[in-house]
């Protein structure tokens, strides 16, 4: 797929998927609370205008640079992840053999740049929020790639491309069953939502944004709604079969299961509470990583 | 001059700015994200030389080490935001042209022999290769590397692990006496122990006499955490 | 003056508002959760509310969180009295308090309405531009105060045999997750806590004992359920799902009391509705140290408002005034020894 034709493409359907998270998280969260939901659709871009235009405020002795970078790198990483997502037969923005790899190495930056984001304002809300997520970010990784090198089994490649048309015949959902529900918990983690959300967390006043105010605000969401969409989109290549659909063209399709999945994950975020660190740890150590191998095994012997 | 050409130049001058910076900064942890983007450059450059397997795991795996090292330097280490500018190296200026010196050895050495022009060809499978070498004929080195590797991971949680077979490490678990109901065989530590503590990274004071910090063996002159009561003298401050 | 065509779009939606709580609001917080846009943290709301009485011990740290508003800013007084010198209070009655919000919302993204000036002098509280050898306070590799504040030393951990910094900082008052008007002195290694005292307990909050949802309310947002926590079912609770995933996540033992009684004990007695239990004697010093912050955020909001102020009251400083420290933002960061002094003897009650 050529630059010119993919990348206007790619940002097209990223602002759409922006607009879609935070009107999707709104909406949401309204009819749990049982409230009409209202202007859920543009209400978010109220409040995005509205801190935009107030102003920035800084800390004493913050590591600028860091600061004034951390969420260009979680966006720079979310345009990467949306980018080796396949939108019809052989067509990527990033076309490489080992497109599940280095969305591998995209999930572990993120953690680099959650770290930063929380290092620098130099307060300790978003310090303890920092590296408390590191704690948390890298096992949850590990889990991201054991069900992604089961979901490549079927497709005898490391290429997301191969890995949709691997799924013609059937969706991996369906002969790898633990695969999406432990990747809906890489995505949480990496979109610092929910019962993941050892970062940004409401215990500590908003961890690493706590100190956030008008533009980085904006931009540290702005990025963190760019994660989601490009993370569910990787889910729904992996696992739901893409741009593969009877009658409806290819992008369409696609599109629909990442909206689905992003609904999936609004509605977790909202429904779950989230475990002290020692808790979250245990359950990822000692219940979903061997939950993990168990999806591996499952994808191994369905290859044999 | 194709596309491939000038990205190699571009990823490779990064790479050597970034790794130079890397000594440059006070700052720790921009020590070692500098020392990842340098990295990353490397990997990328894996990438244009058809490795891509080797180039995206590279950043993979440097991105985690890289976060890991960053949070133990955080944790162990003195002064880890840089707060205060820090002099760390020993003997400046023979390390600098001793430095220029390598690099310029390598750097000709690179430039001076002749490479063999080898390219992979478009259809290789290169992917395909690599993991039959893994698992065929060279399976025995890397099981027996994946299976030690894990084997020493275990130990190390283990060792270090609080609960010991007869109770809490920490509680003062010690060999029994030479003699029954005897002292404890063996040498004593002094005072509370594991105070080590800012100046055990040896030979941070260029400053300060090195012996001072074995002064507050005493254990209990933490009194007012926070107060620095050393004025350059790390090992002091307890008074 | 006319609104650009971005600000009076801006100025239609629901205002960013932090709520400030003083004695007597917390149950009128509870309720406008419903139905404001209340933030986690000053700097990303633009009005401050604030909400019950602020004893005159605490307005200096009301002015200083005034002063964490990014501009343009503006405070409503609501169910409280702003004291003499604070310029050009807006204050909102009962059932007026939504008009109020939008008029003062669109009026300061106007500039109808000038943004609120600071209070206090926008240096640090320790001067420390061109002090020592390296220009900011720092002197050697560790030594002075670089930035104003000393360097953490390491100290025992708690829960194993390692060497870990010691940071100490004042927590508190108006910290959204702690019980409004608590002063918290924790020193912290890691976000684990090592100690901790109250050097001023939570302001008193008549009438909230009784109101079981919301004290669930209150433990689901801390633990990021903020949707689940506003839906009420006939019985006033939040819903019996919500409350069982809850009490799930709790771990068990969490928080256990001098009367046997841990989080998850607590959670039930609020959701059958019973009796709230009388005070047994806990101090801080039983229940936080070496709970890290997350389990000691539960546990703190575990309590109904009367008994963990009894708590904290039991759990002042020992013996004199803490130290000056230089602090974070929701702290006394350079109280004067003066200042400290009567945080001590309004342990009983401070004055409403």
């Amino acid at each position: 797929m050529s630059l010119i034709v993919g990348l206007p493409a790619l940002l097209a359907l990223l602002l759409i998927g922006l607009w879609a998270a935070a009107a999707l998280d709104t909406a949401i969260g309204r009819l749990i609370v049982g409230r009409p939901v209202g202007m859920a659709a543009t209400d978010p871009l109220r409040a995005v205008v509205a801190d935009y235009l107030r102003q920035r405020t800084d800390t004493e002795a913050p590591d600028h640079l860091n600061w004034l970078l951390a969420p260009g790198y979680y966006f720079l990483l979310a345009v990467v992840g949306l980018a080796l997502v396949p939108f019809a037969p052989d067509q990527s923005l990033i076309a490489l053999d080992t497109s599940v790899v280095l969305w591998g190495a995209a999930e572990a930056v993120v953690v680099v740049a959650v770290f930063l984001h929380g290092w620098s304002p130099n307060a300790p809300f978003p310090l303890i929020g920092a590296y408390r997520y590191v704690a948390i970010g890298l096992p949850v990784m590990l889990l991201s790639m054991f069900v992604l090198i089961a979901a490549s089994i079927p497709a005898q490649s490391l290429d997301l491309r191969a890995v949709v048309e691997s799924q013609r015949g059937l969706w991996n959902v369906i002969r790898q069953p633990l695969g999406l529900p432990l990747f809906l918990a890489v995505v949480m983690s990496l979109t610092l939502r929910g019962p993941f959300d050892y970062a940004d967390s409401a215990d500590l006043a908003g961890g690493t944004s706590a100190e956030d105010g008008g533009p980085r605000w904006i931009a540290w969401q702005t990025a963190r709604a760019a994660m989601l969409v490009a993370a569910c989109a990787i889910a729904a290549t992996a696992f739901l079969g893409g741009y593969l659909g009877p009658v409806l063209p290819g992008w369409l399709w696609l599109s629909l299961k990442t909206l689905a999945v992003m609904v999936a994950v609004v509605l977790l975020t909202h429904l779950v509470p989230r475990m002290p660190v020692a808790q979250m740890l245990t359950l990822i150590w000692i219940v979903l990583l061997p939950i993990a191998f168990l999806d591996l095994l499952i994808a191994g012997l369905g290859a044999l | 001059m194709t596309m491939t050409d000038v990205a190699f130049y571009l990823l490779s001058g990064f790479a050597i700015w970034t790794g130079w910076r890397v000594f440059r900064v006070d700052s720790m942890i921009r020590a070692t994200f500098l020392l990842l983007l340098s990295f990353t450059s490397v990997g990328l450059i894996g990438l244009l030389l058809s490795a891509s397997y080797l180039g995206a795991a590279t950043i993979f795996m440097m991105a985690v080490e890289m976060m890991v090292m960053g949070l133990f330097m955080v944790m162990f280490m003195m002064n880890p935001a840089g707060l205060n500018p820090m002099m760390m190296v020993h003997q400046h200026r023979l390390s600098i042209v001793a430095g220029l010196l390598i690099f310029a050895a390598m750097t000709g050495a690179v430039l001076l022999t002749p490479l063999p022009s080898d390219p992979v060809a478009a259809d290789r499978p290169v992917l395909r290769d690599l993991g039959i070498e893994l698992l065929g004929d060279s399976m025995l080195i890397f099981e027996t590397a994946g299976v030690t590797l894990l084997a020493t991971m275990l130990g190390a949680v283990v060792l270090s692990s609080r609960r010991g077979r007869f109770g809490p490490t920490d509680a003062g678990s010690v060999p029994p006496g030479l003699s029954a109901g005897g002292p404890p065989a063996g040498r004593q530590p002094k005072g509370g122990g594991s105070h080590g503590g800012h100046g055990g990274h040896g030979g941070h004071g260029g400053q300060g006499g090195k012996g001072a910090h074995d002064g507050h063996g005493g254990g209990g002159s933490h009194g007012g955490h926070g107060k620095n009561g050393g004025d350059g003298n790390h090992g002091g401050h307890g008074g | 003056m006319g609104m650009s065509w971005a600000r009076a779009f801006a100025a239609s939606g629901p205002p960013p508002v932090f709520a400030a709580i003083g004695a007597g609001g917390l149950q009128r917080a509870e309720e406008l959760h419903g139905t404001l846009r209340l933030q986690r943290s000053p700097r990303q709301a633009a009005i401050l509310l604030v909400l019950g009485e602020i004893a005159p011990d605490l307005l200096p740290f009301l002015q200083r969180l005034h002063d964490h508003l990014p501009h343009p800013r503006a405070t409503i007084w609501h169910r409280a009295t702003p004291p003499g010198d604070w310029t050009d209070p807006v204050q909102a009655t009962a059932d007026g308090l939504e008009r109020t919000l939008t008029d003062l919302w669109r009026s300061i993204l106007s500039g109808d309405r000038a943004s609120e000036p600071d209070f206090l002098p926008d240096k640090p509280p320790n001067e420390w531009r061109g002090v020592g050898p390296h220009g900011q306070g720092g002197k050697g590799m560790m030594g002075g105060t670089p930035y104003g504040r000393p360097m953490a030393m390491t100290d025992d951990d708690l829960r194993d045999g390692l060497s870990l910094d010691a940071y100490s900082a004042p927590f508190g008052p108006f910290l959204p997750m702690l019980p409004p008007g608590l002063i918290l002195d924790l020193t912290l290694q890691g976000d684990v806590i090592q100690s901790a005292t109250a050097t001023r307990p939570p302001c008193p909050q008549p009438g909230s004992d009784d109101r079981p949802g919301d004290a669930i309310a209150r433990l689901m947002r801390v633990m990021d359920m903020p949707a689940l926590a506003l839906r009420r079912t006939r019985d006033g609770l939040p819903p019996a799902m919500g409350i069982a995933m809850l009490r799930r996540a709790i771990p068990d033992g969490l928080g256990r009391a001098r009367d046997g009684t841990d989080v998850r004990d607590r959670l039930d007695r609020w959701r059958d509705k019973d009796a709230p239990q009388a005070d047994d004697g806990t101090r801080l010093s039983d229940l936080l140290p070496g709970l890290e912050w997350h389990e000691a955020m539960i546990v703190l909001n575990s309590f109904q408002p009367d008994r963990i102020r009894a708590i904290c009251a039991r759990s002042g400083p020992e013996g004199g005034d803490e130290d000056d420290k230089d602090g974070n933002r929701d702290a006394p960061a350079h109280a004067p020894p003066d200042h400290g002094g009567h945080q001590h003897h309004d342990m009983t009650g401070p004055a409403a």
